[in-house]
C-alpha cells in the first residue's frame, strides 16, 4: 500500500501589514488608472493613437471605430463580384457560361445575345443580354473567377455585401455589376486583351 | 434700483447663491456620467462614447467662439488704454507686466492647438498652417513660448538703471496692447477658420448624458403591480433632496465686505482691501459667501445626510421584488454603520477647529495649516466613510450589480431612476465639497491671506504683496470650486480601480476598523491638544513653523503635479508597426488605416 496523495505543500500568503492596511495596494491601482487616463486622453487629444491595424500590438486605444475606420481587407479578399470592362466600355464577357455551370450555389443567370451586325465582334463573340448575380445566394467560393476563360468576371472589389431592406435588392444585374472596379478603382482587368475587332486576333490564332 | 438691492439685499444675495450652488451641483451630474464614461473608456484603452453629434450651423459656432475673444481684446483695449490709462507708473507696469506674459501663454497655446488641429485633420488653409503641418516637432512652439516667459520675467525683474524708464513704458503701453492684439488675432482666426457650413460638434461625448436626461424624460414610468404607489413615487424624492440641500451650509468663498451708504449695504462700494481678520471695518457691510451660516454648522449635515437612509431603504421596501428588499436592507444597514464611523472621524477636528461652522473651520485652515495636515488619518477615514455613504465601488453591495442586479432600485424607471441617479452623482460633489471643506482648505490658497500674500516661515517674512479684495474673492471662489471637481475627479478614478468587498467585509471593516481608529484618533487628538495647550511658547512657535512649511509641502506638490503634467504633455510617441499579416501589409500600403474624420 502506498501512501496515498501527496499535496504539494504551498505556503500560506503573507499577511503584513501593508497589505492587511489595503491602502498601498489602492494607491498604486488608482496609480496605474490613472497613468493609463491621462496618457490615453493626451494621445487622443494630440493625434498620436495607434494605428488601430499598424499599431495594434502596441499600449494605447487600438479600437477601430467601424463604419468610420475599417480594417483593410487582405489582397486576396473576396468580395462582391464584378464585370470587367474593355476599352471602350462593353463588359469584357463573352457569356460562355462557364461561370454560371461553375457555380455551386446556382446564382449566376446570363442570358446570351449576338452583336449587331456592323459591331467588328459579330460572329467571334457573343455578350450578356442579361448578367446576374444573386449576392444572398452566392457562397464566395470563387469558382466562377477560376472558371472564366476571359477573365471577365472578378471579386478583387474589395467590399462585403452590404445589408439591404428587402431580398430583390441583393440581385445585383449587369449595370451594377459593371460599375464596380478593383480596390484602385480600376474597371478594366489588369490583363490586356487583344480585342477581335481590331484584326489582331488572326495573329494571336496563329500561334 | 440700488436702493431696492439695498433693501432686499439678504433676500437678493440669498437667492444668487441659492442660484450659484445649485446650478454647480446639477451641472455637474451629467458631467461626473461623462467623465465616468470617459475614464471608464480611456482605462480600458477604448475609444469610449462619442457618436451623439449636435450638427450646428458654422456661422453660429463662428459667434460664438470669435465674439467672447473680440470682446475680451476690445475690453482690455478699453480698460488699458481709455478707462484707466497708466497714469501711475507703479501699477501700469504690473499690470503691463501680467498682461504681457498672458499675452504670451496665449499666443503659444493656441499656436499649439492650432498645430495639433492642422495635424490631426490634416486640411492646411494657408501657409502658416501648411508651416505648422511640415514643422518637424511642434514641442518648439512650448518651448518657444517658455523662454519668451522668462525672457520677460528678467527684463521685469531688472527693471533699473538709466533705461528705466522707458522700459516702464514699453511694459505699461505694450504688455496691453501685445495681449489685445493676440486675443483679437485669435478671435479673428476662429472666425476664419471655422468652416460656415454645418459643423459636427462631438465635444468628445459629453453630449450622450444630456441624451440619456432627455431619453428618462419619455421613458415609460413603470410601477410594479404590487409595489406601495405612494412610497414608491416618495423614494426617488426623498433620496434625492438631502444630496441637494446639503450644499446649504458650505461655503464657496471668503465673506465680501461691501461699503454703507445711509447706513445700509451699498452694493457699488464693494472694499478695495480688507484686514487679516474675518470681520469686515467699520462702516462695512458683510456678505459670506455660504447659502446659511447655522451655527450648528456641519450637525446639519449629518442630520439631513442621514434622511438619505430612509429613501433607499424605502425604495427597497416598496417595489415588491426580492432584489430591491435585499439592495435596501443592505444599503440601511451599511449606511448607518458608516454614519458612526463618519461622525467620529470629524470630532478631532471640531476639537481643533474649535468650531462646527465650516466658514470658520476654513479660516482656521487659512491662517494655519489644512485639515489633512492636521489630521491625516480622519481624512482617509472620513474620505472611506464618504463613499461608503455614497454607495460607491468598493462599497457598492447594495446595488451590486453581479449579485442583486441593480440593488433597491431595481424597479425604477424613467425620471424616478434618473433622481436616484442624479442624487448618486450629487452626493459625490457634495462630499468632495465637504472634504474640500473641512481637510483641503475650502476656499484658501496657500500663502494667500486675506489681506494679501504673505510667504513666510514662522517669523521670517519672504515675500508679501497686497492683493485687492475683489481679486482674493474671485480667486477664493474659483479655488474652492476647482478644488470639489479635482476630488469629484478623483472619486470617480476609485470606481474604476477598486473591487467591490464582499458585504461581510463591509460590516466588519466598517465597525471593527474604522469605528476604532475614529475613537483612536479622537483621544489622540485630544491627549495632544493637552499637551500644546500646557506647553510653553516655543512649542506654539515650532508649530508655527510647521504649519508655513506645510503650505510650502502643498506648493511644491502643486508644482509637481503641473511639471509631471507638462511632461506628460511633451513626451513624444514611438510606436512598433507590425506588419506582418496581409490586412497589415495593406494598410501599410495604404499609409495607415484608411478612416474618415471623426472626433473622441
Amino acid at each position: 500500500m502506498g501512501s496515498g496523495i501527496v499535496g504539494k505543500p504551498i505556503a500560506r500568503p503573507k499577511r503584513n501589514a501593508t497589505t492587511q492596511s489595503y491602502l498601498p495596494s489602492i494607491v498604486a491601482g488608482i496609480g496605474v488608472t490613472v497613468r493609463h487616463f491621462f496618457k490615453n486622453t493626451k494621445e487622443m487629444a494630440m493625434g498620436q493613437r495607434n494605428d488601430p491595424v499598424l499599431e495594434a500590438y502596441d499600449d494605447g486605444v487600438t479600437t477601430i471605430s467601424y463604419p468610420e475606420q475599417k480594417r483593410p481587407y487582405p489582397e486576396r479578399f473576396r468580395g462582391l463580384h464584378r464585370l470587367t470592362l474593355r476599352e471602350d466600355g462593353s463588359p469584357r464577357c463573352v457569356a460562355c457560361l462557364c461561370c454560371s455551370t461553375a457555380c455551386p450555389a446556382q446564382c449566376i443567370h446570363i442570358v446570351a445575345g449576338e452583336y449587331k451586325d456592323k459591331d467588328g465582334k459579330v460572329g467571334w463573340e457573343r455578350y450578356p443580354v442579361e448578367f446576374v448575380i444573386d449576392e444572398l445566394r452566392c457562397i464566395f467560393c470563387g469558382y466562377c473567377v477560376e472558371a472564366c476563360p476571359c477573365d471577365a468576371i472578378r471579386m478583387d472589389t474589395g467590399q462585403h455585401a452590404v445589408p439591404y431592406d428587402s431580398r430583390d435588392q441583393f440581385v445585383y444585374k449587369r449595370e451594377m455589376l459593371m460599375s464596380f472596379g478593383d480596390v484602385n478603382g480600376n474597371k478594366q482587368s489588369e490583363n490586356p486583351r487583344v480585342e477581335p475587332a481590331k484584326g489582331h486576333v488572326i495573329d494571336r490564332l496563329k500561334h | 434700483m440700488i436702493k431696492f438691492i439695498s433693501d432686499y439685499q439678504v433676500l437678493i444675495f440669498g437667492l444668487i447663491k441659492i442660484a450659484i450652488m445649485l446650478g454647480f451641483f446639477l451641472n455637474m451630474a451629467p458631467v461626473l456620467v461623462f467623465i465616468e464614461r470617459r475614464q471608464a473608456a480611456l482605462i480600458q484603452d477604448r475609444v469610449g462614447p462619442n457618436r451623439a453629434v449636435i450638427t450646428v450651423p458654422g456661422l453660429i459656432l463662428k459667434g460664438a467662439l470669435a465674439t467672447p475673444a473680440l470682446l475680451a481684446a476690445a475690453a482690455v483695449a478699453g480698460v488699458c488704454f481709455a478707462l484707466f490709462p497708466a497714469n501711475a507708473p507703479e501699477t501700469g507696469v504690473v499690470r503691463g507686466f501680467w498682461m504681457a506674459e498672458f499675452a504670451v501663454l496665449f499666443a503659444w497655446s493656441h499656436a499649439l492647438i492650432l498645430a495639433g488641429f492642422v495635424r490631426i485633420s490634416g486640411s492646411v488653409a494657408n501657409p502658416l498652417e501648411s508651416f505648422l503641418h511640415e514643422m518637424e516637432d511642434p514641442r518648439w512652439i512650448f518651448y518657444t513660448g517658455l523662454i519668451l516667459h522668462v525672457t520677460l520675467a528678467v527684463a521685469y525683474g531688472g527693471l533699473s538703471g538709466p533705461n528705466a524708464v522707458a522700459a516702464e513704458k514699453a511694459f505699461a503701453m505694450g504688455g496691453p496692447a501685445a495681449l489685445a492684439g493676440v486675443l483679437a488675432i485669435v478671435g479673428a482666426y476662429l472666425g476664419y477658420r471655422i468652416p460656415s457650413g454645418k459643423v459636427d460638434l462631438r465635444a468628445a461625448g459629453l453630449f450622450h448624458s444630456i441624451a440619456d436626461a432627455i431619453k428618462f424624460a419619455f421613458k415609460e414610468d413603470f410601477v410594479p403591480p404590487h409595489a406601495d404607489k405612494l412610497l414608491h413615487s416618495l423614494a426617488p424624492l426623498i433620496s434625492l433632496f438631502p444630496a441637494l440641500v446639503t450644499f446649504a451650509v458650505i461655503p464657496f468663498g471668503d465673506n465680501l465686505c461691501f461699503g454703507q451708504t445711509d447706513g445700509m449695504l451699498d452694493i457699488t462700494k464693494l472694499a478695495d482691501t480688507t484686514a487679516r481678520g474675518a470681520i469686515c471695518a467699520e462702516g462695512q457691510s458683510t456678505v459670506s459667501l455660504q447659502i446659511a451660516d447655522l451655527n450648528i454648522g456641519i450637525l446639519y449635515l449629518f442630520a439631513v445626510a442621514g434622511t438619505g437612509i430612509v429613501g433607499a431603504a424605502i425604495a427597497g421596501w416598496s417595489s415588491d421584488n426580492k432584489w430591491s428588499l435585499l439592495g435596501g436592507l443592505r444599503a440601511a444597514s451599511q449606511m448607518v454603520s458608516y454614519e458612526v464611523a463618519m461622525g467620529l472621524s470629524l470630532a478631532g477636528a471640531f476639537m481643533i477647529y474649535g468650531t462646527p461652522r465650516l466658514g470658520e473651520m476654513v479660516r482656521w485652515q487659512a491662517e494655519n495649516s489644512w485639515g489633512i495636515f492636521v489630521q491625516p488619518l480622519a481624512f482617509f477615514l472620513f474620505f472611506a466613510a464618504a463613499v461608503a455613504e455614497q454607495k460607491r465601488t468598493p462599497f457598492d453591495a447594495p446595488e451590486g450589480e453581479s449579485e442583486i442586479i441593480a440593488g433597491y432600485f431595481v424597479e425604477y424607471s424613467s425620471f424616478k431612476f434618473a433622481m436616484f441617479y442624479t442624487g448618486e452623482y450629487a452626493e459625490v460633489v457634495t462630499s468632495s465639497a465637504l472634504l474640500t471643506t473641512i481637510f483641503l482648505g475650502g476656499w484658501t490658497l496657500p500663502f494667500l491671506q486675506r489681506d494679501g500674500l504673505h510667504i513666510q516661515f514662522g517669523d521670517t517674512v519672504l515675500f508679501h504683496a497686497a492683493v485687492s479684495h475683489l481679486t482674493l474673492t474671485i480667486l477664493g471662489v474659483l479655488t474652492f470650486f476647482g478644488k470639489v471637481v479635482a476630488l469629484s475627479f478623483g472619486q470617480i478614478f476609485i470606481r474604476w480601480t477598486v473591487p467591490r468587498f464582499r458585504y461581510d467585509q463591509i460590516m466588519s471593516f466598517g465597525w471593527k476598523m474604522m469605528l476604532p481608529a475614529a475613537l483612536a484618533n479622537l483621544v489622540v487628538t485630544g491627549l495632544a491638544m493637552l499637551v500644546v495647550d500646557s506647553a510653553g511658547p516655543s512649542v506654539t512657535s515650532a508649530l508655527r513653523l510647521l504649519a508655513d512649511l506645510s503650505n510650502a509641502v502643498v506648493v511644491a506638490a502643486m508644482l509637481y503635479v503641473v511639471v509631471k503634467f507638462a511632461m506628460l504633455l511633451l513626451s513624444p510617441v514611438e510606436r512598433e508597426k507590425f506588419t506582418a499579416s496581409t490586412a497589415a501589409a495593406r494598410a501599410a500600403r495604404f499609409g495607415g488605416t484608411p478612416e474618415t474624420p471623426m472626433q473622441a
